[in-house]
C-alpha cells in the first residue's frame, strides 16, 4: 500500500512537471511529428495505402519512447544539475521506488505525442483509424508506456552513476526505432538483428497495438510486452542498490 | 541528438564535456548513423529511392545540424553563466564574436557529415565515383555555410527567450520534411516542394545527390549557386535580426534575465 | 552516547584532467576528522570554501562513501546502515538548487514527505505547521519559480524537517541571503536546537557561528585544526592584543617587515578599496604600535585601532597558521 502510494505521488509529480515544461510538453509532441510526417510522404509515395495505417500506428509510439529515452537521460542528468538528485538518494525510501515513477511518468507524456500523431495523421493524411478490437488496443496502450518506461528505469539507473550517461540515451531514440519495428516491418531488418528486436519490449507493445487496431491476437504480444517489462524493472531494482554504492564511493552524485 | 543540445547543456560543463568519448561516440556517431539507417529502411518498406538517396541527404542533414544550434547555444550559455552582457558591451564585432565561437562546432558538424557518409555508405553498400569525393566535401562545406544563416537567427532568438532549444529543434524538423532530405520534393504538396525552394540545405542535398551518380561539377553549378546565394540572404536576415534584438534587449534589458 | 560520531574520516576524489592524454589527479578533500557531537547541542564546522565542510556532511548524510575512517549517526554506521540513518536525519544546503521549481511549495513538500515515509494522515497538518515555521503560509500554491532567493531557502529548510528528523544537518544555510533573510534564518536554526533537535551547521560567516554555535570545530585543509566552544576558541587569542591599521599604498616589503617584527603573532592582510588593513595580532602587554610604525615608515597610515581579540581572529590565526 504504501509503496502503491510512493509510486503514484511520484508520477504524479513528475508528471505534473513534465507537463510544464515547454520542452519536454511542446517539443515532445512536435518532435515526433516530424519524423511521423516525412514516413507518411515517405509510404504515400511508395507503398499500398494499407501501409499507412501500419505506419501511423508505430509512428504514434514513436514519441513514447522519444520522451522516455530522452528524457530518461537528460531529467536525470537536469536532477543532478539542480540539485535534488542528491535529496532523492537521501531520503530513506528505496531509489529504485524514486526512480520507477519519474520514468514512468516521462513515457506517459509520450501519450500526448500518440495522440496527435493518430490525429495528424487522421486529418493530414486521411489515415482512418478503424480499431477491431478497441478494448484489447485501450490495454495494450497503458502496457507499453508501462514497459516503456520500465526500460527507461533501466537506461537511467546507468545515468544516476555516470555523469555522461544522458548522451547515451540520446542515441538510444533512433536505433530502438528501427530495430522495434516502428515504422519498418521486422522482416526487412537483417537476421541477426532479430534477437535484439525481440528482447526489447517496445517491439511486443507495437505487435500489441498494430494486432489489436488491425485485428489478430494482441493478447500473447501483450504478455510478452508486460513480462519483458517485469524483467527490466527487477534487474534495475537489483542494480540499483549496486549502482548507487559506486555512485557514492566516486562522487558523481553531484556537479562539482 | 536533440537534447545533446539542450539537456547536456543545462550545465555549461557540458562544453568541456565534448570531448568525452562517452558524449562524443553516441552523439555523433551513433545518432546520425541511425538516422540514415532509420530512413534507408523506411525507403526500402515504402519502396522508394534507393539507399543513395537517404545517405546523402541525411548526412548532409547532420552537418547543418551543429550551424543551427552552436551559436544560439552559445549565446544561452554566457546568458546562463551572465556572461553575454559583459560580451556585448566590448566594442568587439558581433559577427566574428559569434561566428568565432561557432567555428570549431561547425567544423564539426562537416566531420560528422562525412562520417555518416562514409559509414552509412560502407553499411548499405553504397559506392560514389572517386572524381566526386572533392566535390561532396565542397557540398558539405557549402550547406554548413548556408544553413549558419538559420543558425544566426536562432541565435538571435537565444537573445531574446531563454530557450533556443525549441526553435532550433523545430528548424531541424523543418529541414527533415521540406529540404528534401527524405522526402522527394515532387511528392511534397506544391507549396511544400515551393517553399523548400528558398530554404537552405534544398540545393546542397540536390546537388550532392547528382554528383554522387556521377554528374561533374560544372553541371551542379547553378545548384551550387543557388544554395551559395541562399545562404548568404539568410546570414544577412539572420544577422540584421541578430542586431535588431541586441538593440532591443538593451532597450529592454532582458539580456541577464535568467 | 554521542549523536554524530566521526572517527578519523578521510576522503579522496579522483578526477581526470587533459583533453587527450588524461592525467589522474588525487585531491584529499578530508584527512583524519574526527568529532562527535552530543544531543541538544549546535555543532558548527567552520572553515574557508574547499576545507573540506561539505565533503565531511555528505559523508555523514550518506551521500559519500567515506575512503577510510567511520561515522556514526544516532548509532547506525552511515555507510553500513544508510537507511536507518536516512530516516532520522534532515539535511539542508543554501543556494538556490535542490528544488523543484516547476512545482508549488505545497508539491514540493507533499513529494518529500512521503519519500519521507511520513504517514499520509500526518501530511497536511506537518506541512501546514512547517509552512508557518518558515512564514511561507499562504505562498504554497505558487510555484518555485518566482519564489525569491530567502524564500526558496526558508522552503528548502521546510523540506528538511518534514519528518521531523532529531538530528540536521544545515551546510552554508545562508549563503547568499540579504541580512535580514539571514538573521531570520538564523532564529529559525535558534529554535530548532531549543526544540530540542540536534543540529550541524557549516558556515564560513564567523559571527553566526559565534551567535549560534555551543561548539565550534575549525576545519582547514581537510583537518581540524581547532575545536571548542566559542569561548575557548576566543581564548586561543585571548591574552593576545590586536591592531588594526589602516595603511594606503603599503608595499610588499613593508607588509614582509611588519611580518617579521618580533612579537608579531600573526598578521592578516585585507584589501579594502582605496586602503589595506592590516591586522597584527601580538602578545598582550607588548606594545607594537610604534614599531610597526616605523616598519611602515614613509607610507600613509590612516585610522589605528588596538582592541580585544574576536573569534574571526581566533579562526585567522587557527586557518593561517596551517
Amino acid at each position: 500500500m504504501k509503496i502503491l502510494r510512493v509510486l503514484a505521488l511520484g508520477w504524479a509529480m513528475h508528471f505534473k512537471m513534465l507537463s510544464r515544461s515547454a520542452f519536454d510538453g511542446v517539443l515532445g509532441v512536435v518532435w515526433p511529428l516530424f519524423f511521423a510526417t516525412t514516413a507518411f510522404f515517405m509510404f504515400r509515395a511508395g507503398a499500398p495505402s494499407s501501409t499507412l495505417l501500419y505506419a501511423s500506428l508505430g509512428a504514434s509510439v514513436m514519441g513514447i519512447w522519444s520522451a522516455t529515452s530522452v528524457a530518461a537521460s537528460s531529467a536525470l542528468q537536469r536532477e543532478r544539475w539542480s540539485g535534488t538528485l542528491e535529496l532523492l538518494v537521501g531520503v530513506p525510501t528505496h531509489f529504485a521506488l524514486v526512480l520507477m515513477p519519474i520514468t514512468i511518468a516521462m513515457s506517459t507524456i509520450g501519450i500526448y505525442s500518440m495522440a496527435a500523431t493518430l490525429l495528424w495523421g487522421r486529418f493530414l493524411f486521411g489515415i482512418d483509424l478503424h480499431i477491431v478490437h478497441p478494448v484489447l488496443f485501450v490495454l495494450a496502450i497503458p502496457a507499453t508506456i508501462a514497459s516503456i518506461g520500465m526500460l527507461g528505469f533501466l537506461l537511467s539507473v546507468s545515468v544516476v552513476r555516470y555523469r555522461t550517461a544522458w548522451a547515451l540515451g540520446n542515441a538510444m531514440e533512433y536505433p530502438v526505432w528501427l530495430v522495434c519495428g516502428f515504422l519498418v516491418p521486422l522482416s526487412l531488418l537483417p537476421g541477426f538483428v532479430r534477437p535484439i528486436s525481440w528482447a526489447l519490449a517496445p517491439t511486443w507493445g507495437i505487435r500489441a497495438i498494430r494486432e489489436s487496431a488491425l485485428g489478430g491476437s494482441p493478447l500473447p504480444d501483450l504478455g510478452v510486452c508486460c513480462a519483458l517489462g517485469l524483467g527490466y524493472g527487477t534487474l534495475g531494482v537489483l542494480l540499483v542498490e549496486t549502482v548507487l554504492r559506486s555512485a557514492r564511493r566516486t562522487a558523481t552524485l553531484s556537479l562539482t | 541528438m536533440r537534447v545533446f543540445f539542450v539537456g547536456g547543456l543545462l550545465s555549461y560543463r557540458a562544453l568541456f564535456n565534448w570531448i568525452n568519448p562517452w558524449v562524443l561516440i553516441p552523439s555523433f556517431l551513433i545518432a546520425p548513423l541511425f538516422q540514415i539507417l532509420l530512413f534507408a529502411y523506411i525507403g526500402r518498406a515504402a519502396h522508394l529511392e534507393s539507399d543513395k538517396f537517404y545517405v546523402i541527404g541525411n548526412a548532409l542533414q547532420y552537418a547543418a545540424i551543429p550551424c543551427l544550434f552552436a551559436m544560439g547555444n552559445t549565446i544561452v550559455n554566457e546568458k546562463r553563466q551572465q556572461t553575454l552582457g559583459a560580451v556585448l558591451a566590448t566594442p568587439a564585432r558581433r559577427i566574428p564574436l559569434f561566428v568565432g565561437r561557432a567555428l570549431p562546432v561547425m567544423a564539426n558538424g562537416m566531420l560528422v557529415a562525412a562520417f555518416a557518409f562514409v559509414a552509412g555508405g560502407a553499411l548499405l553498400g553504397i559506392s560514389v565515383p572517386l572524381g566526386a569525393v572533392a566535390p561532396l566535401a565542397l557540398v558539405i562545406v557549402l550547406t554548413a555555410f548556408s544553413c549558419t544563416g538559420l543558425g544566426l537567427i536562432t541565435a538571435a532568438v537565444g537573445l531574446r527567450v531563454v530557450d533556443t532549444a525549441v526553435f532550433g529543434n523545430i528548424l531541424f524538423g523543418l529541414l527533415l520534411i521540406f529540404c528534401g532530405v527524405n522526402v522527394p520534393l515532387d511528392q511534397l504538396p506544391g507549396w511544400m516542394s515551393t517553399t523548400a525552394q528558398a530554404l537552405p540545405l534544398t540545393h546542397g542535398i540536390e546537388a550532392a545527390r547528382r554528383l554522387a551518380d556521377g554528374a561533374s561539377v560544372s553541371r551542379v553549378g547553378g545548384l551550387l549557386a543557388a544554395e551559395a546565394a541562399i545562404g548568404t540572404a539568410y546570414i544577412v536576415l539572420g544577422y540584421t535580426l541578430l542586431r535588431v534584438v541586441e538593440f532591443e534587449s538593451r532597450r529592454l534589458a532582458t539580456l541577464d534575465r535568467a | 552516547m554521542a549523536v554524530v560520531e566521526a572517527t578519523d574520516l578521510h576522503r579522496t576524489y579522483r578526477t581526470t584532467t587533459g583533453v587527450f592524454r588524461r592525467r589522474r589527479l588525487e585531491v584529499e578533500a578530508v584527512r583524519g576528522i574526527s568529532f562527535e557531537i552530543e544531543e541538544g547541542e549546535l555543532f558548527g564546522l567552520l572553515g574557508p570554501n574547499g576545507a573540506g565542510k561539505t565533503t565531511t556532511i555528505k559523508m555523514l548524510i550518506t551521500l559519500l562513501i567515506p575512503t577510510s575512517g567511520t561515522a556514526r549517526v544516532l548509532g547506525h554506521d552511515v555507510v553500513k546502515d544508510a537507511r536507518e540513518v536516512r530516516k532520522r536525519i534532515g539535511y539542508v544546503f543554501g543556494g538556490e538548487r535542490g528544488l523543484y521549481d516547476r512545482l508549488s511549495a505545497a508539491d514540493n513538500l507533499r513529494y518529500f514527505a512521503e519519500l519521507y515515509s511520513v504517514p499520509p494522515r500526518e501530511q497536511k497538518r506537518r506541512i501546514a505547521e512547517l509552512l508557518d515555521l518558515v512564514g511561507l503560509t499562504g505562498r504554497e500554491k505558487e510555484r518555485v519559480e518566482g519564489f525569491s532567493r530567502g524564500m526558496k531557502q526558508r522552503l528548502h529548510i521546510a523540506r528538511g524537517l518534514l519528518h521531523d528528523p532529531p538530528v540536521v544537518f544545515l551546510d552554508e544555510p545562508t549563503l547568499g541571503l540579504d541580512p535580514v533573510g539571514a538573521r531570520e534564518l538564523r532564529a529559525t536554526i535558534a529554535s530548532l536546537v531549543e526544540g530540542g533537535k540536534t543540529v550541524l551547521l557549516t558556515t564560513h560567516y564567523m559571527f553566526e557561528a559565534d551567535a549560534l554555535c555551543d561548539r565550534i570545530a575549525v576545519i582547514a585543509q581537510g583537518r581540524i585544526v581547532g575545536e571548542g566552544t566559542p569561548s575557548d576558541l576566543k581564548a586561543i587569542v585571548a591574552d593576545q592584543t590586536v591592531i588594526e591599521i589602516e595603511v594606503f599604498g603599503a608595499g610588499d616589503a613593508e607588509i614582509e617587515r611588519v611580518r617579521v617584527l618580533p612579537g608579531v603573532a600573526n598578521l592578516a592582510v585585507e584589501e579594502r578599496e582605496s586602503a589595506q588593513v592590516l591586522t597584527v595580532t601580538s602578545p598582550s602587554g607588548l606594545e607594537l604600535t610604534t614599531s610597526v610604525l616605523a616598519c611602515l615608515n614613509g607610507v600613509r597610515v590612516g585610522r589605528i585601532v588596538t582592541r580585544e581579540p574576536t573569534l574571526e581572529d581566533a579562526y585567522v590565526s587557527l586557518v593561517t597558521s596551517q
